[in-house]
C-alpha cells in the first residue's frame, strides 16, 4: 500500500518536472523570439540576387496606364511593373515565381498577385526552364488613383528544398520566407 | 485461507491469465486483419465500380432497355461516305450511333452524368466517340452530355447521336455499349442482328 | 552475467542498426507510386500502357514561325527550339498523350512548351486504336543539353502506377562539341508533319 503510494508520488513528481521543463522550453524560446531581429539585406537594381530556387537580376521598375506586354489589366486601372532577368536554378521547368516579389504598396487584395509576362513575346505565366535566362515582366494591378512614390519597396522571398516533404515524401520547395528587400526607382510611364 | 496464500495463488492465476490473454489476441488477429483490410478496401472498391463499365449487360438487336430510368433503344448504325471539310487517313471509316430514348425519370442530371458510348470491337479494342467535327448537329440530333442537360421532360423522345472514327478492319464487329453513373459498373452492349 | 548484459547490449545495437538501414533505405512513396520506365532509342517502337510511340526524328531550330488565328508569329528562344516527330498509336481503347520532357544528359527537365497555345499538331494527342496518327513535340532546350538527352513521354503530367516511355536520343547528328549539326534558321510549324 505505501510502497504503491511512495511510486505514485515519484510518477507526479516526474510528470510535473517534464511539464515545468516544457514550460521553461517554451518561454525561452518565446523570448528569443523577441529579440531584435537581424537587419534585412537590402538589394538595388542591376544586382544578381540568388534566392534558391531563382538567380534574379531586378532591371527597371515603372508605372504605367497603357496596355504593357499584352497583360490583362481592366480598363481604369494602373500596371505597375517589375522587369527582371531570371534564370531557374532547379533541375524542372516551373511558374513558382509569383511571391518572388511582393509589393508594398498599400493596395486592395486584387492586386496582390502579378501577372507574369515573358517580354520574348507576351506569353502570360511562362514556364520557365532550368539554367535558361529569361526576361520577365512581373506586372501587378493598381488602382488607377495609385500615385506612384518614387521608390517602391519589393520584399524578395525565397524557398527552402526539402528533398523529401512530409505528406507525400517528394522533394519540393516549403516554407517561404522574407531573403531581403529591393529598393528600386519607380518612373511613372515606360522609360 | 491466510493472507500470503492468496497472495502467491494470486500471483500464479496473474501469469495464467496473462497467457490465456495473449493466445486470445493472437487469435483474434486472424479475424482482425482480414476484417481491417476489408473494411479499408470498403470505399476504394466503391469508388473503383462507380466509376467504371465493369460488366456489360447484352442487349438484343432491336430491343429497348430500361437503364438509368429511361429506354434506350438502338436505333442504327450508319457510316458516311461525306466528311465535309475533314480528311480522314485511308483506313479510317467513320461510324454514326443512333439512339433514341424516352425519358422515364427526367433527372438526368443524377441519373445519366459520366454517360460513356463507346464502340468496342471483338479483339477488345474499344473507341471513344471521336473529336473532329464530322457530325454536322442539328436540333434534332443530340451527344449524350449535351442530352444529360436539356432538362427533358418524362415521356419525351430524345434523339442521341455519336460519332465515331474506326479502323476499317474494326467494322465486322464493332458493337455500341452505353454506360452512364448511374448503372455503373453495369453497361449495356447493344448485340448486332446475326446476318 | 557480465557476458549475458553485453549480449543485450550488442543485440540492441544491432537491432538500432537494422532499423535504421531500414528506414534509409526504405524507398519512398513517390518512388513506389512514380513512373514505370518503357526504354527504347529513336525509331523503336516502345510500348507503353495506353500507347505506343516511336521517335522519328529530332530537328532543331532558332526561330518558330507559326499561324496563330490566321495571323503569322515568330517565336524567339534562349537556346535553340528542339522539334520532335513522332509516330503514336492507341494500345487498346481512345487515350491522350499529353505529356512529354526533354531530360538532359545531367537530368535536367526541360516540359514541352507552352508558348505555342492555338497551333495544331502538337499535344495533347488524341489516338484511336488501329489508327496512328503522328505529331509533334517542341522543347526549348540549352544547345549543352542536347548531347545524350532522353524523351519522357506520358499520358497525363501527374499519375501513379502508369507507365512513361523513355527514348534515349540516340540518332542526333551532332558536332565534336555536342551541339547539333544542323540547326535551322527558321521552322515552319505549318508545314504538314511529315
Amino acid at each position: 500500500m505505501f510502497a504503491s503510494m511512495r511510486s505514485r508520488v515519484r510518477a507526479w513528481i516526474t510528470i510535473g518536472a517534464g511539464t515545468v521543463a516544457a514550460i521553461l522550453a517554451a518561454n525561452l524560446l518565446g523570448a528569443f523570439g523577441a529579440l531584435p531581429e537581424p537587419e534585412i539585406p537590402v538589394f538595388a537594381a542591376g544586382q544578381e540576387i540568388e534566392t534558391g530556387q531563382w538567380r534574379v537580376t531586378p532591371l527597371r521598375a515603372f508605372v504605367t496606364d497603357q496596355r504593357i506586354y499584352d497583360a490583362p489589366i481592366r480598363e481604369g486601372q494602373k500596371a505597375l511593373v517589375l522587369e527582371v532577368e531570371m534564370t531557374n536554378r532547379t533541375a524542372a521547368s516551373t511558374t513558382d515565381y509569383f511571391t518572388l516579389f511582393k509589393h508594398g504598396l498599400p493596395v486592395g487584395e486584387e492586386s496582390e498577385t502579378p501577372f507574369v509576362m515573358l517580354t520574348r513575346d507576351p506569353s502570360m505565366t511562362p514556364e520557365l526552364h532550368p539554367a535558361m535566362k529569361e526576361r520577365v515582366a512581373f506586372v501587378w494591378a493598381l488602382p488607377e488613383s495609385a500615385t506612384s512614390p518614387g521608390e517602391i519597396p519589393f520584399s524578395v522571398n525565397t524557398k527552402t528544398y526539402k528533398p523529401i516533404d512530409n505528406l507525400y515524401g517528394v522533394p519540393g520547395w516549403y516554407n517561404e520566407q522574407e531573403l531581403g528587400r529591393l529598393v528600386i526607382p519607380v518612373s511613372e510611364a515606360s522609360g | 485461507m491466510s493472507a500470503g496464500a492468496a497472495v502467491s495463488t494470486g500471483a500464479a492465476e496473474i501469469g495464467q491469465s496473462e497467457r490465456r490473454w495473449r493466445r486470445r489476441s493472437l487469435w483474434a488477429l486472424l479475424i482482425l486483419l482480414p476484417a481491417t483490410l476489408a473494411l479499408g478496401s470498403y470505399t476504394p472498391v466503391k469508388w473503383l465500380f462507380a466509376a467504371k463499365d465493369l460488366f456489360p449487360r447484352d442487349v438484343e438487336p432491336g430491343s429497348t432497355v430500361r437503364f438509368g430510368g429511361s429506354d434506350w433503344k438502338l436505333e442504327a448504325m450508319l457510316t458516311t461516305k461525306d466528311t465535309g471539310s475533314v480528311k480522314l487517313p485511308e483506313n479510317a471509316v467513320p461510324v454514326f450511333v443512333d439512339f433514341s430514348v424516352t425519358i422515364g425519370d427526367p433527372d438526368l442530371q443524377k441519373l445519366w452524368t459520366g454517360c460513356r458510348i463507346t464502340l468496342a470491337d471483338a479483339a477488345g479494342r474499344s473507341w471513344l466517340p471521336t473529336s473532329l467535327p464530322i457530325l454536322r448537329y442539328s436540333d434534332d440530333w443530340s451527344d449524350c452530355n449535351s442530352a444529360t442537360f436539356s432538362g427533358a421532360a418524362a415521356g419525351a423522345t430524345l434523339k442521341i447521336r455519336e460519332a465515331f472514327v474506326v479502323p476499317k478492319d474494326a467494322i465486322p464487329t464493332i458493337e455500341p455499349t452505353l454506360g452512364l453513373g448511374s448503372e455503373r459498373p453495369y453497361y449495356l452492349r447493344f448485340l448486332r442482328a446475326k446476318d | 552475467m557480465i557476458g549475458h548484459r553485453l549480449a543485450n547490449l550488442a543485440i540492441l545495437g544491432l537491432a538500432a542498426a537494422i532499423c535504421y538501414g531500414m528506414q534509409t533505405s526504405k524507398p519512398h512513396y513517390a518512388d513506389l507510386t512514380g513512373p514505370i520506365p518503357v526504354r527504347g532509342g529513336m525509331g523503336d517502337d516502345v510500348k507503353a500502357r495506353l500507347f505506343q510511340l516511336r521517335v522519328d526524328k529530332v530537328e532543331f531550330a532558332k526561330i518558330l514561325a507559326v499561324s496563330e488565328f490566321g495571323k503569322d508569329r515568330t517565336l524567339t528562344t534562349g537556346g535553340l527550339w528542339a522539334i520532335v516527330t513522332v509516330e503514336l498509336a492507341a494500345t487498346n481503347s481512345t487515350t491522350t498523350i499529353s505529356e512529354a520532357t526533354w531530360q538532359g544528359p545531367t537530368g535536367l527537365g526541360y516540359r514541352e512548351t507552352e508558348r505555342l497555345a492555338m497551333v495544331s499538331g502538337l499535344p495533347p494527342f488524341t489516338v484511336e486504336p488501329g489508327l496512328p496518327a503522328r505529331g509533334r513535340f517542341v522543347f526549348e532546350v540549352p544547345p549543352s543539353e542536347i548531347s545524350g538527352a532522353t524523351l519522357l513521354v506520358s499520358n497525363e503530367r501527374a499519375f501513379a502506377l502508369d507507365s512513361q516511355a523513355r527514348i534515349t536520343l540516340d540518332g542526333l547528328r551532332l558536332k565534336p562539341d555536342g551541339t547539333p549539326e544542323m540547326v535551322a534558321d527558321i521552322y515552319d510549324m505549318d508545314e504538314p508533319i511529315q
